[in-house]
């Protein structure tokens, strides 16, 4: 287990991850915004929530990529390629499953369920958080194949 | 309550008669009920004619309004013909009784939708109907007749325990009846109903999801709570409006149209109901307009409702957010650009109103004013009191900055006519307004000086054009168009913006001027000279545009004119304070969408207009 490299690397993934995901915001792909759905468990104002976000975002990305170290431990060795298919297994358990429970633990995410009295704000991504634009899954599977050939490729070369 | 004595039988569904035309019954004889994520129109012979599931812009599983038997009905009321003794909502809810005379008493049909079903095992959709008989027994017809989307499509259909479960692929409905009672899709189950006894039933709905089965009971006793929250929720309006018990069924009904998994306002529950009967004036509305929600502000913050402000505008740069710096002029409730415009060809439509569309064309079209009204609506948070938070604000700049870089293209205006860009008076009207209002907004947010010049040089420069491009002197008025002499009913809202003083000659003649030329009697106006749009055929007088009347009037100083009209509008949306899009001045009957939001927010909003003005005029004296 490369523990130092993972540490590093870690960061720089979750960097190149959240480059992405920020760029594809900007371009108008999706509506997707990580730090946003993240740090708005702790507070309603976006401008705030998007810092505490961002930490919680490099924390979660740290922890997968725990993950990633560990699988490419198992395997004895570490490549872009594996790298890849981590990302690819990662990112199709985030769409169809992570993403869409958010809304039952979001204090400020409503649910399909909505009605009335609901006072949460933020819009459930629903499946493959298409909630967010049509391109949204696109644009997460680019985002997590990135992290995960930069873990592979960075872990590969240490 | 159970009924010991009720039996049933089940006979075909052409059994049963329905008294008129199939497509034919007046748009004025349906009410609304809903849960905030979907809603249903419910005729006074108790049948659904229009609900589209799980959500406002599903298929729809009954049809009927719009494409006749074969669409598909709900039906549950007397055996025979009987007249409609009494049709109310119960006070401050969302619950619809109905009550027809019979030969031996009276048949009460009292139905809803479940709004709040967070945290409880229940279907996220779920409708109760109950018939009770008063004063006698009571036969009854059920005739639950569904056929999906756009081809009718009949359901998979089975018996499981007491509940019919009818299925189309991953959508489910469940039906379940107290007492049981044979229910088959597509025929008619006759029930006898003792004295005080009551038959209930429960409809479920599943989408992706595993059907929740409910006994129709309990569910009541779930139906009372929500009852109980509507009431709360229209406690706390202000006891002072005029028409009050008008205006809450109306801040209701612009609830009941709010989308709550997103905040989306939806503009109505239907779709194509006809402009002109008969005619090809027939569209799809049930989507949302960022204008909608801007003008839903103004009338929820007015009433107090300081939350729903807050989601609309959350709701609209959300949606919004992927078209920035552009704001789109209409969005499906998830913030998606809606699918192309389409023909359902072998639909018949409202009373032979061809065609019927799913989807809106006008979504690709550029309209400036849509700047006007998000912007005004910020600075009426605002002035509220309440401080944007940054993103918020962020956003806001980007559509001022728009404005500034757009103002002076051609553009389609508030009404959307399909054809031609043209310079619409009321379109630069309300670009003056976006950088009247983000300029006040800037006194009291952290904003660059280059914008405050830049928004202030653009103001001024729009406000010099607008007076000598769109004014003519010898009508007194501004104009629909730069050069041209017609009068446009959008300008009415002059007197809300502040470019001129409410009392001035140039409001004051503009108001005289859209009276005289589109005129409709008594409190109606035309939106524009009838038929002025390259459609064939006309359309009838638009209701907002007559509440935007009755609010200037009251700005203007005209309060006892403005108090008269509005006295007379609330009268037209009849024992269920429902209003559509447009009425036809000639007959009064309904026409448009219906129910529509942008009425009822007009109606709110000129309520709140004369209650201000009456204080003011109370101060005074």
């Amino acid at each position: 287990m490369d523990w130092a490299g993972w540490a590093v690397f870690g960061l720089i993934a979750t960097a190149a991850l959240t480059a992405v995901m920020i760029s594809a915001q900007l371009a108008g792909l999706t509506r997707l915004d990580l730090p946003l759905l993240l740090g708005t468990i702790v507070t309603e104002d976006p401008d705030r929530a998007r810092v505490a976000g961002f930490f919680l975002h490099l924390g979660i990305g740290q922890a997968f990529a725990l993950g990633y170290t560990a699988g490419f431990a198992v395997l004895g060795r570490a490549t872009w390629w594996l790298g890849g298919l981590f990302g690819a297994v990662h990112v199709a358990i985030a769409l169809t499953a992570l993403v869409p429970l958010l809304s039952g633990v979001h204090p400020h995410m409503a649910s399909a369920r909505a009605g009335r009295s609901s006072t949460a704000m933020l819009e459930p991504p629903g499946l493959l958080g298409l909630n967010y634009g049509h391109r949204t899954p696109a644009v997460a599977i680019v985002a997590h194949l990135v992290y995960g050939v930069a873990l592979g490729l960075l872990l590969q070369v240490h | 309550m159970v009924a010991a004595g009720t039996s049933a039988r089940v006979a075909r569904a052409d059994d049963e008669p329905r008294a008129d035309d199939e497509t034919s019954r007046p748009i004025a004889d349906y009410g609304l009920i809903g849960d905030t994520r979907t809603a249903a129109l419910v005729a006074s012979d108790g049948s659904i004619d229009w609900w589209c599931v799980p959500r406002f812009d599903s298929d729809p599983l009954f049809g009927r309004l719009l494409g006749g038997a074969a669409a598909g009905s709900f039906r549950m009321g007397p055996t025979g013909p009987a007249t409609v003794s009494e049709r109310r909502y119960l006070h401050e809810t969302a619950t619809l009784t109905t009550s027809w005379q019979t030969p031996t008493g009276r048949l009460v049909l009292t139905e809803a939708m479940v709004s709040d079903v967070i945290g409880q095992l229940l279907p996220t959709t779920l409708l109760l109907r109950r018939l009770t008989a008063v004063g006698g027994p009571a036969d009854a017809a059920i005739l639950f007749d569904p056929r999906l989307g756009e081809h009718h499509r009949t359901p998979r259909h089975e018996l499981r325990g007491d509940a019919l479960v009818c299925t189309w692929g991953s959508l489910a409905v469940g039906v379940t009846c107290t007492p049981p009672t044979r229910i088959e899709p597509g025929r008619v189950s006759t029930v006898t109903i003792g004295a005080g006894e009551s038959f209930t039933v429960a409809v479920s709905v599943a989408h992706h999801e595993p059907l929740i089965h409910v006994d129709p009971d309990r569910a009541w006793d779930v139906l009372a709570q929500d009852e109980q929250l509507w009431r709360a929720w229209c406690g706390d309006i202000d006891p002072d409006l005029p028409h009050r018990d008008v205006v809450v069924r109306s801040l209701l009904t612009l609830r009941l149209l709010t989308y709550s998994p997103s905040g989306a306002p939806v503009a109505a529950p239907t779709t194509s109901l006809p402009e002109d009967l008969g005619g090809v004036r027939n569209w799809d509305y049930r989507f949302a307009w960022p204008r909608d929600a801007s003008i839903g502000i103004g009338a929820f913050l007015g009433a107090g409702k300081v939350d729903e402000a807050r989601h609309f505008l959350a709701w609209l740069l959300h949606a919004s957010r992927l078209d920035r710096p552009r704001l789109p002029v209409l969005l499906t409730l998830h913030g998606r650009h809606p699918r192309p415009e389409r023909l359902l060809d072998e639909w018949p439509g409202y009373a032979n109103s061809r065609p019927v569309r799913t989807g809106n064309g006008a979504a690709d079209q550029h309209q400036l004013d849509g700047y006007g009204w998000v912007l005004d609506a910020a600075w009426r948070l605002t002035d509220a009191g309440h401080h944007l938070y940054s993103e918020t604000w962020r956003a806001l700049r980007g559509f001022a900055n728009e404005v500034a870089d757009r103002w002076q293209d051609p553009d389609a205006g508030i009404w959307e006519i399909r054809g031609d860009e043209a310079h619409h008076v009321h379109s630069k009207l309300m670009a003056w307004l976006a950088l009247d209002r983000a300029l006040r907004i800037s006194t009291t947010h952290r904003t660059a000086a280059r914008h405050v010049s830049r928004w202030r040089a653009a103001r001024d420069t729009v406000a010099h054009e607008v007076r000598a491009e769109g004014f003519r002197d010898d009508l007194g008025s501004y104009t629909r168009t730069y050069g041209s002499t017609d009068l446009d009913a959008a300008l009415l809202i002059l007197p809300l913006l502040g470019l001129h003083p409410p009392d001035s000659d140039e409001v004051r003649g503009t108001i005289a001027a859209v009276r005289r030329a589109l005129g409709a009697g008594g409190p109606l106006v035309y939106r524009y000279p009838p038929g002025d749009d390259g459609l064939p055929g006309g359309e009838g007088a638009f209701l907002p545009c007559s509440f935007w009347l009755v609010e200037a009037l009251a700005r203007s100083g005209d309060l006892a004119e403005a108090h008269r009209l509005f006295d007379e509008l609330v009268v037209l949306g009849g024992n269920l304070a429902l209003f559509p899009e447009e009425v036809d001045p000639a007959s009064g009957a309904f026409l448009g969408n219906y129910p529509q939001s942008l009425s009822h927010a007009g109606l709110v909003q000129a309520a709140l207009a004369l209650q201000r003005a009456d204080h003011e005029v109370g101060g005074k004296s």
